[in-house]
């Protein structure tokens, strides 16, 4: 997929595979892992997302990563920690703010450890102090508040990092003063010299309710579709619908483990390949996928729901307030067909009623199958 | 008879109509060109100048369909230009009406005597004015009512047919043909509407150099080239017909077409680069220096509907601003790239037959006032209306605001075990655990907070506890059994983006272990019933108690669909037992004859009744799901029925 022949062309005498971006969304709620404490605990998790994290480091000089916490009241970056947006200093005068902004980041206290490789213990640090910060910070009321997690803004999230890396990657736009007159008569092998980074995102999810953030995730897909970012999904514990569908859009790997706590082998054997590996690989797949969508009204994963024609809201059931689309307020009108009372036995000849007027084109109105939800 | 002064090809002369309206002639004044004659039945397409162009001029086509192909340019050339424009064009047009109309009637009972050519094209012309003058023939109640249209969309669309023969077969007695087609063709009105527009449209003239080659037949070197390549030839490179009138009686025909494919003017014509060394032909070089003009005079530029003005670019200058315009851009650098121009002038040959199809043939030419304000970016003016849709969406998350509790959901009501602070503590002391030991210099130790230890055998792990160690052996294996088989499903199922879609039948039976006649057999099964549960939820919903006994008869479809699908999974089933008997024998008479103990595994054997099942089982869910609710509302409805006799 990411092969583009410039690159074979230009690059011809470095055939190392591309860098590669692994950003993990690691739900962090905490009443999920409270659950799952006494088969899989958080610490122990996070030691093997360590090792996998290392793995992934390992494999390709080049190769980045970032971990963003998808946590009950916020979500927020583990790795790389952020900066607070602090205006900076424009002349290099004052350069003091600047040196403690890195110093700060970076952390004054790493563990020189002469058995770890230092770009190892740097992430491992890093990740652990923010998330102990986040742990601090979270208190009870927001626990309380939701059951979930807040998986969307936490894509997002992965997504914008994902985006900027990738523009930071991105060509320097001179390719094109060098367009000879032969290049523009063949204009197939126009090139561009460009290195570029493949990205995926890997979410390791154990909440379940996650059908009321249907939509912010719904655009997360379609933008890591459009992106040709992966996402894979790593589901300990939780009900699927949404998840799975966001890895089968965007061809990620889905998995479900049976026995969360081989985490560590689930995450080496599934999710390490990057994108330039899997293009050789067969990829483990979970077989049926459940596409089905959450109704706007009630967040219940329905099978035949109703489609707003405007602003393609979902509804489980046609009996809308005024008719009007709870979204967007448009007026909503069903076909006869559809709130006909199916007439099954055949009535007397004498008593003769209003045949119904769209009896005679049938099918003007097909329920195609089963599966899917319509709105005429 | 009235005639004018008009001049063809730069030569003066007459053009002329004839009285009884069958030909439009002209003939040289001087004698240099041989006359013409068009017949007016024959003609295509007639164009002309605007009033305000300075030259006064028509074009005349006639399509390839004709005997006698070709366009045709006049210039009239007298003082009274412009009024002997209108007089002709005038009488032109009433004469091509007055032919189509007498061509079309008779078009179809006289095909054969003689004329038929001309009749069909009226008739293709009346066709492409139906199509174009207005959407009525692409109105669904149209589509479904031509039974013609969907007979030849059937022949051209075999697999189409396929499912349209099996499903008529299969339909119930008491739906009718009429009934059944009509069900069949509503939910493909798109592919009617479709097949419409493919069978208005026809393919146009080509560029000729670029297909005639030359092939090594029998170690020599051999060209061939049709008639019509070479009628073709001769219309889109005048030059060569040129060539051809002024050498062949001298020339072997044969021979001056071998001379033309190695000459430079052929590679001149292409647009390829002349060099050196190519060849020099005495006879064919001195028509290199071709006036292009005169075949630019014919082309008839002013015609082609101007949609945006490309010209008006040239005002603003760039030149001043610093970039060059493109190297393609300027006259200066034609001879660099030949290519380019060969080609650009090739698309406006092909260009100029071709009718324009939105729009009156014979209006005037030019941009109308309305087209005109069409074309404007009105969008980009300042004082434009806002005509955008406006959507206002509300905030969704009051929809979920309330229920939005720890109580309110599935996984939610397992998390009520705990209270809040509980699961936090939980988590705390949990992390205190591998914080504490990052603290100490060393960093975490990784090694021991997985857990692996290769050397614990996975029985002395049961042993020790019976809670399942993270990171144990037995965990670690049972995830790379799940992984592996789900490496093995999505294999099998092949729904990898990279690999080819279309599978063969053959090899896909041979993954399910099942014939490839029972796979053929399950698909045309599954086709039909699609058709049929189609049809089922169109009249289970119609609420016409009329088609109460349709709707049963549907359901007694459905029922055989279930009855072919069980033969299929019963003549498979038979199949694997026959392979079982030979594979049980086959352990049998190798463990008499080694003496070793093999032992017999009917897992062995694949397929059968479960691979059937396994395949069809999404469709078995649709049968049942239809028959369910059918079951259901019937009962409702009988009820109701005794409810009301009770009373
Ligand atoms: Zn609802
Ligand atoms: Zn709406």
């Amino acid at each position: 997929m990411n092969t583009i022949d410039g690159s074979d062309r230009h690059v011809q005498t470095d055939s190392a595979p591309p860098p590669s971006l692994l950003a993990i969304v690691l739900d962090t709620n905490p009443h999920a892992w409270a659950h799952l404490s006494s088969s899989l605990s958080l610490s122990a998790a996070l030691a093997n997302i360590l090792v996998f994290i290392n793995a992934h480091l390992a494999s390709g000089n080049a190769n980045e990563v970032a971990v963003i916490a998808s946590h009950s009241h916020k979500a927020t970056f583990l790795y790389p920690t952020p900066t607070a947006p602090q205006p900076k200093a424009r002349n290099g005068a004052n350069g003091d703010v600047a040196m403690n902004g890195t110093d700060d980041s970076k952390g004054h206290h790493i563990a020189e450890n002469p058995n770890k490789y230092r770009a190892f213990a740097l992430v491992e640090s890093a990740i652990l102090k923010n998330f102990a910060k986040l742990l601090d910070e979270t208190n009870e009321s927001h626990l309380a508040a939701t059951p979930t997690t807040l998986i969307g803004g936490a894509i997002s999230l992965a997504l914008t990092y994902i985006s900027k890396s990738t523009m930071l990657h991105a060509p320097t736009a001179a390719s094109a003063e060098s367009m000879s007159l032969a290049a523009l008569a063949d204009s197939e092998n126009a090139h561009v010299d460009r290195i570029p980074l493949t990205s995926r995102i890997l979410i390791v999810s154990v909440s379940g309710d996650l059908a009321n953030q249907y939509i912010p995730v719904m655009n997360s897909i379609f933008a890591a579709q459009r992106k040709k970012i992966p996402i894979d999904i790593l589901k300990l514990a939780g009900d699927t619908v949404l998840l799975q569908q966001a890895s089968d859009a965007t061809g990620g790997v889905y998995m479900k483990p049976d026995r969360p706590e081989g985490l560590l082998q689930y995450l080496m054997m599934a999710f390490l390949p990057d994108a330039t590996a899997r293009a050789s690989l067969v990829i483990p797949s979970a077989g049926g996928v459940d596409f089905r969508a959450a109704c706007f009204c009630h967040r219940k994963v329905v099978d035949v729901g109703f489609v707003c024609s405007v602003c393609l809201s979902i509804f489980c059931s046609s009996n809308l307030p005024d008719n009007l689309c709870l979204t967007c307020g448009s007026y909503l009108s069903l076909r006869s067909a559809l709130i006909n009372p199916p007439a099954l036995i055949p009535r007397k000849k004498k008593k003769k009623r209003k045949v119904g007027t769209d009896s005679a084109t049938p099918g003007a109105s097909t329920p195609a199958g089963s599966s899917t939800p319509m709105h005429p | 008879m009235s005639t004018a002064a008009a001049s063809y090809r730069k030569q003066d002369g007459t053009v002329s109509v004839s009285a009884d309206g069958k030909a439009v002639s002209w003939t040289s004044s001087s004698g240099a060109i041989p006359p013409l004659s068009i017949i007016i039945a024959d003609i295509g397409n007639l164009q002309q100048t605007p009033a305000t162009a300075a030259k006064a001029s028509i074009k005349i086509v006639v399509p390839d369909s004709a005997p006698q192909p070709g366009s045709y340019t006049l210039q009239f050339t007298s003082s009274a230009a412009r009024d002997d424009q209108q007089t002709i064009t005038g009488l032109l047009r009433k004469w091509i009406e007055a032919s189509k109309t007498q061509a079309a009637p008779t078009a179809a009972p006289t095909g054969t005597n003689g004329d038929g050519a001309s009749a069909a094209i009226a008739l293709a012309q009346t066709v492409a004015v139906a199509a174009k003058g207005s959407d009525d023939s692409y109105d669904d109640a149209k589509l479904l009512s031509d039974l013609e249209l969907q007979m030849s969309l059937l022949n051209t669309n075999p697999s189409l047919r396929q499912r349209f023969d099996r499903a008529l077969a299969e339909k119930p007695d008491t739906v009718s043909l009429g009934q059944f087609s009509n069900q069949f063709w509503t939910t493909r009105v798109h592919m009617l509407r479709s097949h419409v527009t493919e069978k208005t449209q026809a393919t146009g003239t080509y560029n000729v150099l670029s297909v005639i080659k030359s092939k090594t037949v029998n170690g020599a070197l051999t060209l061939s080239l049709t008639k019509e390549q070479i009628e073709l030839l001769f219309r889109q490179h005048p030059i060569v017909q040129k060539a051809y009138n002024e050498n062949v009686p001298q020339l072997n025909e044969t021979d001056f077409w071998e001379r033309f494919f190695h000459s430079r003017l052929m590679k001149k014509l292409k647009g390829e680069r002349i060099r050196e060394q190519d060849v020099l032909d005495p006879k064919l070089d001195k028509y290199l220096q071709y006036d292009e003009a005169i075949e630019n005079s014919d082309q008839f530029i002013d015609s082609l509907p101007l949609f945006i003005n490309i010209e008006g670019n040239e005002q603003n200058h760039s030149q001043k601003q610093g970039n060059r315009p493109d190297f393609t851009m300027t006259p200066s650098n034609y001879d660099k790239a030949p290519i380019l121009r060969v080609l650009n002038r090739m698309s406006e040959k092909m260009l100029k037959d071709v009718p324009y199809s939105d729009g009156d043939r014979h209006a005037p030419v030019g941009v109308d006032e309305q087209t005109y304000k069409e074309l404007q970016l009105r969008d980009l003016q300042r004082a434009d209306d806002d005509n955008r849709v406006v959507l206002r969406v509300q905030d969704q998350s009051r929809f979920f605001s309330a229920g939005q509790s720890v109580q309110s959901s599935t996984s939610a009501a397992t998390y009520t075990k705990r209270t809040p602070s509980q699961a936090l503590a939980i988590l705390h002391r949990d992390f205190e655990a591998i914080s504490a030991n990052q603290s100490k210099a060393a960093g975490v130790d990784l090694q021991t907070t997985l857990g692996i230890n290769d050397d614990s055998s996975s029985d002395e792990e049961n042993a020790t506890s019976k809670i399942r160690k993270v990171g144990g052996k037995s965990s670690r294996s049972a995830a790379t059994v799940q992984i592996v088989s789900a490496i093995k499903k999505r294999h099998l199922h092949d729904d990898d983006y990279s690999s080819s879609k279309a599978m063969p039948t053959s090899e896909q039976a041979k993954k399910l272990a099942i014939s490839e006649a029972a796979l053929d057999n399950l698909t045309i099964t599954h086709n039909t019933t699609i058709e049929f549960l189609h049809y089922f939820w169109a009249v289970f919903h119609s609420g016409d108690s009329d088609r109460a006994n349709e709707v049963a008869k549907l359901i007694e479809t459905l029922d055989k669909s279930l009855d072919r699908i069980k033969a299929v999974a019963d003549v498979a089933e038979a199949d694997r037992s026959i392979q079982l008997d030979r594979y049980r024998k086959e352990v049998e008479s190798y463990n008499q004859r080694s003496g070793k103990k093999r032992k017999f595994d009917p897992q062995n054997i694949k397929g059968g009744a479960r691979a059937v099942n396994q395949v069809v089982e999404p469709l078995l869910r649709a049968i049942n799901a239809a028959r369910n609710q059918y079951a259901e509302a019937l009962q409702e409805q009988m009820s109701q029925v005794s409810v009301g006799k009770g009373l």
